[in-house]
């Protein structure tokens, strides 16, 4: 595993090229590789979810991923690419009103898991909606308000939008 | 002072969003490891094996190129070796004593992160090991036999009556011990810091802080170094609770040393397993109460035994037990009160701030004992805490008498008639065997000093400025200047909504850059409750200062020198017809005069009487008050607690921003509930055992309850616009009110947090109350 590949993957809409070594944390290739830093190292262990990223419509940690797993043609989003989406702009529009981002540090990847929920299921009870953000821990907000930022962000949520490539039913983590 | 009506208040009181939302919904706001530093070389910590144990020296592996690397040890340290807390004990480095397993021998720096780890592995630190004690059980089984055996780090008692005699004539004595361990901030960004070695010789540290005042002057000690010639500031902090009050200096003071020696930028970001190994916790406590009580339910004396695990030196400790003695009778009527406050070394790092400092401790025991209190005398704990509860005009057990500001016991009944209490209490299961699921509900009543200790605000004096000057797009603004700090509690929104309020102008010309010890002036550390209350009157008296000089200018510049009034933004003089917009005016100003700085500086009214070596008189300015209301449920077979319900009413005096404060209330709620129930640490060869995210775990999504929160507003006038605290007080009442619930729900009653299904079935197994079990 110590000879680097190449890989070809769509990040936030534009095309990458990145030569890596496989094992390499894709957290570690966005941040330092790509110089894109809203993604967050909470705990390098998948526990607190801060560096949630959507992985072909999927939302994982990018901490667990080896750049070598991705395959070419896959595509990402961090939380920069949410503002080039409706969905993402509703959701940030959403945050923002509810008063769901404290210290901020969660919301990159907190953002993302509702950007994953409400692709694949645009009117969520709240029971789903703490069960599809369990893996995202916040320190700050007792997360009353980022439940309710995901609710208001659900109302306004478009019919028809969905930017994921592949739409599967949210894991339960 | 300013005479104005809550309905008058045109920014304050209202619910603004963060005015620091849009870069964080957007990843744009730079942590301290998001900063690009050109050049940047990576800190590695050299740490002692053993707890406890004198330092022999360090082998440098020959095999490995230590050319490549920078290593500083306590020799290169240019000035004094000590950290500059209280106690003055602990070294930068350690260079002869051990004093706890993780404790910093050397520091080296790397071009690369994975050098600088790599290089750890080839130094060897030779220690002989002595002895070592670990834990607060081990302290309190040495108190009760041998005191004198013990490290006392600090000692402060209160006294207030004749505790002895009062005991003897009391119809009751009851007694009641109450452990509480280690907590974990658990913030969600670790610790970060940089250090940049300037061409001048001087230091730029920024990073992730709470009190960019404490690491300068602090730093200049260690690193001999004038205080100009070191210059700090803040990144945005991804959540602190205290863990970053006193750390960051430690931490920027290894990246100076480092840069200092290598010439080269250095920067140290913790990854979450050293983060929890080796960064400051809520220190363990015991509480031992012994109260005289009569049968009318009146308390006649408390005798309080209150211990604190210090860890290996010293630092903050002593503050920490401050505010726990003053917390640890507080609330309550009794004319007779003793208060024995005691910290003490134990080999482990050394405890620290952690929102509440000490009160969440003492009033975790306090309020669990009240609830055996009104038991023994055969009362509600309703009707006992009503009946005995401080009020208006009552006498706290410095003897401080509650003049004004007093939301007891509007609280208490608020949150009781909210929850309907007293008719949820008559259905609680008591440990019913025929039930498969127990309900319990608990209740908790305290009240939480705001601001600094006695007369520590009226020492620090608290300072403050504001810049009016032009923004980048070329309209006039202002800057709030202050050291306080934005670490999710909406420093950024409240302190701008204080600014806008006391010039009367709109909030949105009016913004709060992060500090920078080189642009503003020292408004004290962003602790203790105090960053509303002091520091945004402080802010709200310089925007009302700013105002008079723009009215004044306004007046001989454009309107003939009549009386002007600068009233929601625009500037009015008596005759009708003449009004001008604060944009215009400003402008106008900045023309002629250039940009505009107006200072204010905090002040105590001289009533305040505090004496620091008894313990007597005003110990906080003004206290916040709090009730907290928990359900609970048990499921009877596998004893697992879920806090279903918590309804909390809290007076913070004038709230500046319902959204806001109630956000900081619900996480704080969380972060207790945490506390109660499932926050553990045991210490383990001297470290925490629970040492990662995976083996500490917090409350997630899924384990918080409903909550039903209001407030009740009695102001603060002596800082006008009348907030008191906010930040800790939501970290006070819920562990209690969880474990009185516990107790209701399944009639046993657990006396140490956390309070976890294992700790529950011992303590039912013990008394005999578990349903289909052979176990015994």
């Amino acid at each position: 595993m110590s000879t680097k590949v190449t890989r070809t993957w769509t990040v936030n809409g534009e095309k990458k090229v990145v030569e890596v070594l496989p094992l390499r944390r894709l957290l570690d290739v966005l941040r330092e590789d790509f110089g894109i830093k809203g993604t967050k190292e909470g705990c390098g262990e998948g526990e607190c979810g801060a560096c949630t990223i959507l992985l072909d419509g999927q939302p994982v940690c990018s901490c667990l991923i080896g750049a070598g797993q991705i395959l070419d043609g896959s595509e990402i989003m961090t939380v920069e690419g949410l503002e080039k989406t409706e969905g993402g702009r509703i959701l940030q529009e959403a945050y923002m009103e509810k008063g769901a981002a404290q210290c901020g540090i969660c919301i990159p990847g907190m953002l993302i898991s509702s950007y994953a929920l409400l692709n694949s299921v645009s009117d969520p009870d709240e029971a789903l909606i703490r069960k599809s953000h369990a893996g995202n821990l916040c320190r700050c907000t007792g997360y009353e308000k980022i439940v309710e930022a995901i609710q208001l962000a659900a109302e306004r949520w478009p019919t028809g939008i969905s930017n994921i490539k592949h739409r599967t039913l949210i894991r339960h983590r | 002072m300013a005479v104005v009506e809550k309905e008058d208040f045109r920014v304050v009181g209202k619910s603004i969003p963060r005015l620091d939302a849009g870069g964080k919904v957007r990843g744009l706001t730079e942590y301290a490891d998001d900063v690009d530093i050109p050049d940047c070389w990576h800190g590695a910590i050299v740490r002692s094996p053993v707890a406890h144990g004198r330092l022999l020296g360090l082998t440098f592996d020959s095999s490995f190129d230590w050319n490549l690397v920078a290593v500083v040890t306590s020799e290169d340290i240019p000035g004094k070796n000590i950290v500059d807390m209280m106690g003055q004990d602990m070294p930068f480095l350690a260079h002869d004593e051990i004093q706890y397993r993780g404790e910093p021998v050397a520091l080296i720096a790397a071009r690369t992160k994975a050098l600088a780890k790599k290089s750890l592995a080839h130094v060897k630190v030779d220690v002989e090991e002595h002895p070592a004690t670990l834990t607060m059980q081990d302290v309190v089984a040495r108190f009760e036999k041998d005191p004198a055996s013990l490290h006392l780090q600090w000692k402060q008692d209160i006294r207030k009556g004749n505790v002895t005699d009062a005991l003897a004539s009391a119809d009751m004595v009851v007694e009641g011990e109450y452990w509480c361990g280690h907590q974990e901030q658990m913030y969600i960004e670790p610790q970060g810091m940089i250090a940049i070695p300037e061409k001048d010789g001087s230091i730029f540290i920024l990073g992730s802080m709470q009190c960019p005042y404490y690491i300068n002057p602090e730093l200049c000690v260690t690193l001999d170094l004038p205080p100009e010639k070191i210059r700090v500031k803040q990144t945005a902090v991804g959540g602190a609770f205290g863990g970053k009050e006193d750390f960051p200096t430690l931490l920027g003071g290894y990246c100076a040393l480092l840069a200092m020696k290598c010439g080269h930028p250095v920067k140290i970001i913790y990854d979450r397993h050293q983060d929890i190994l080796y960064s400051t916790k809520r220190h363990p406590a015991w509480t031992r109460h012994v109260t005289g009580l009569n049968r009318d339910g009146t308390i006649a004396a408390m005798k309080i035994d209150f211990l604190l695990d210090g860890g290996a030196y010293t630092t903050l400790s002593p503050v920490v037990l401050f505010r726990g003695i003053l917390h640890a009778a507080m609330g309550y009527e009794c004319e007779n009160v003793t208060i024995n406050g005691r910290v003490f070394r134990t080999n482990t790092f050394p405890n620290g701030a952690f929102r509440g400092f000490g009160a969440p401790q003492s009033l975790w025991a306090l309020e669990s004992h009240v609830d055996v209190l009104a038991e023994r005398c055969g009362m509600t704990p309703h009707d006992f805490r009503l009946k005995n509860c401080l009020r208006k005009g009552g006498v706290t057990p410095t003897g401080q008498v509650l003049k004004e500001s007093v939301g007891s016991p509007a609280v208490l009944e608020t949150a009781l008639d909210k929850a309907g209490f007293a008719e949820k209490l008559t259905r609680c299961s008591a440990g019913d065997p025929s039930q498969d699921r127990w309900y319990g509900i608990g209740l908790s009543f305290f009240a939480h000093g705001a601001g600094f200790t006695g007369d520590g605000e009226a020492r620090i004096k608290a300072k403050v400025a504001l810049d009016l000057d032009y923004f980048e797009d070329g309209a006039p603004g202002i800057n709030v200047r202050a050291s306080s700090t934005e670490m999710g509690q909406g420093t950024m929104t409240i302190l701008p909504q204080t600014a806008a309020e006391g010039l009367s102008i709109s909030i949105d010309r009016v913004r709060y850059p992060y500090p920078d010890t080189q642009v503003v002036p020292d408004s004290g550390p962003t602790v203790a409750s105090r960053t509303a209350m002091v520091v945004g009157a402080t802010v709200y008296g310089a925007g009302e200062k700013m105002k008079a000089q723009l009215e004044k200018f306004a007046s001989e510049a454009l309107f003939d020198g009549q009386t002007v009034k600068l009233s929601d933004g625009r500037f009015e003089s008596s005759s009708a017809g003449n009004s001008r917009a604060f944009e215009e005016v400003a402008s106008l100003y900045l023309k002629q005069n250039g940009p505009l700085r107006v200072y204010n500086q905090f002040d105590l009214p001289p009533t305040i009487k505090w004496n620091q070596e008894t313990f007597e008189g005003d110990a906080y300015p003004s206290y916040s008050w709090g009730c907290n209301i928990a359900e609970v449920e048990i499921d009877v077979l596998t004893l697992e607690i879920h806090v279903t319900k918590v309804t909390a009413c809290y007076d913070i005096g004038r709230v500046l921003n319902p959204l806001l404060a109630k956000g900081q209330l619900e996480g704080g709620l969380v972060q207790c509930l945490g506390y109660a129930i499932m926050e553990k640490i045991q210490i383990q060869d001297g470290i925490p055992d629970a040492n990662r995210m995976q083996t500490y775990v917090i409350p997630t999504m899924l384990d918080t309850p409903e909550f039903d929160l209001c407030f009740v507003e009695y102001p603060y006038d002596h800082a006008w616009p009348g907030a008191k605290g906010l930040g800790e007080i939501p970290m006070d009442g819920l562990a209690p009110a969880i474990a009185n619930a516990i107790k209701r729900a399944a009639g046993v009653r657990i006396t140490d947090i956390p309070i976890t299904p294992e700790k529950l079935f011992e303590a039912l197994k013990e008394s005999g109350s578990i349903r289909g079990t052979e176990a015994s």
